[in-house]
């Protein structure tokens, strides 16, 4: 059996080794953004009753989560649980509070308070629907059995998060 | 939107925030509308459906932003709704900016002014207040005055002239009473003035017609005779018919 061996002509070319780096910048806004409207205040209508309900002179302070990409993320938001400063308390405080939409930009928002988990102090909601929310946050805080606050500043704070999933 | 917006011409609005409060039961349907028409009536210039069907009701605030549309595009706002439930705390703002330039004249930073030219103030000239020109009209005016007074004075000659020649024609007769020197004169005008044939006589008599008739028969035109006949028969009817009326009074 023939072989034919075909001289093949290689060419090795005599070049230098050459390496190159660049980057790739990039950066990411948050599509989500978290800014509270209306600062709250407590109402005392009675001496050991602190609560932000407008019909004993509160205000309930209201958080707007504007979500630019829908799905991709969830909100939480914690009433107070505890004051963040406050005169020396030697007895029990009780906490009540909840969270719910005031209003919203879209119609397709309006479910969001039906379909929110609640855990603890925590109220979290799908950010199914890109757009503006806005979140009402009510509070109340009963001091003992019924024994009077001791006089001068409390304050509690609101813990509102956007989570991405 | 006249009793909304602003009535200052060049007004442009640049966006829109509405916002209402639901009522309404899930389960039902409902759809809202916020709308604005055209000025015209031709439709809307801005409108928005809200569609809480299935949903619960609650506040809804949404913002539109407008590439600056005038003011004077947009009509009558209304909020309409569709279905079961009602509309509560409903507020509608508009956002509007003001165009300064939109009289380009009222700053000159404005695209399109233009430099004012000022206007020189030009006296009035009165031409008939002018002294050379009043001058000249008075010139005018003696030439024309002196030429009426010579017209004046060559009809004045001409009149004597003229009496001059009645009296020598009405008085010829009387040598005592004609001038020699003015007779002469008057003789030597009328020759110059009369035709020569002016004392030629006519002989007077009278000038009778004379008819002559050829064949002394004038016949009918007979290019006429349709328009005879039918006259005719027209005259007929007509006597027909006042006689057959009579006979009918008559009965």
């Amino acid at each position: 059996m023939l072989k034919v061996v075909v001289p093949m002509a290689s060419a090795i070319l005599a070049t230098e080794f050459v390496m190159a780096q660049t980057e790739i910048v990039g950066s990411v806004d948050s599509k989500c953004i978290i800014i509270s409207e209306t600062p709250g205040v407590y109402g005392n209508p009675n001496p050991y009753k602190l609560t932000t309900a407008t019909t004993d002179g509160g205000v309930q302070p209201i958080i707007r989560y504007d979500v630019l990409a829908a799905d991709y993320y969830k909100a939480v938001i914690e009433h107070p649980i505890a004051f963040s400063s406050s005169p020396t308390l030697d007895d029990v405080v009780t906490w009540t509070g909840d969270v719910e939409v005031s209003e919203m930009s879209d119609t397709n928002m309006a479910d969001y308070d039906t379909n929110k988990v609640e855990y603890d102090n925590a109220h979290e909601y799908e950010m199914t629907v890109a757009g503006s929310t806005w979140f009402k946050i009510s509070s109340a805080a009963d001091y003992g059995y019924s024994k009077s606050f001791p006089a001068g500043t409390y304050t509690a704070i609101v813990e509102a998060e956007c989570i991405p999933l | 939107m006249t009793n909304i917006l602003p009535s200052q011409a060049g007004l442009e609005v640049n966006g829109l925030v509405y916002q209402y409060t639901a009522v309404k039961d899930p389960e039902t349907g409902m759809i809202v509308y916020v709308q604005n028409e055209y000025a015209d009536g031709s439709g809307y210039i801005f409108r928005n459906a809200d569609d809480w069907t299935g949903l619960p009701g609650n506040t809804i605030r949404k913002k539109f932003v407008f590439p600056n549309l005038n003011a004077e595009l947009w009509g009558p706002g209304s909020i309409e709704v569709e279905g079961e439930g009602s509309v509560e705390d409903a507020s509608v703002v508009y956002s509007y900016r003001y165009d300064t330039c939109f009289d380009p004249q009222s700053d000159p930073s404005c695209p399109g002014y233009e430099e004012q030219v000022e206007v020189p103030e030009i006296p009035i000239y009165d031409p008939l207040q002018d002294q050379l020109v009043q001058e000249d009209m008075e010139r005018k005016a003696r030439i024309q005055e002196q030429e009426e007074e010579e017209e004046r004075q060559r009809r004045r000659e001409q009149w004597a002239i003229s009496n001059a020649l009645e009296d020598l024609l009405g008085d010829g007769d009387n040598p005592g009473l004609v001038d020699p020197v003015a007779e002469a004169m008057a003789l030597a005008l009328t020759s110059r003035t009369l035709p020569t044939d002016y004392y030629y006589g006519l002989d007077g008599r009278e000038y009778f017609d004379t008819v002559v008739l050829e064949g002394g028969d004038i016949p009918d035109n007979p290019s006429a005779r349709r328009s005879n006949l039918a006259q005719q028969l027209l005259h007929q009817q007509m006597v027909d018919s006042q006689y057959e009326s009579s006979q009918q009074e008559t009965k």
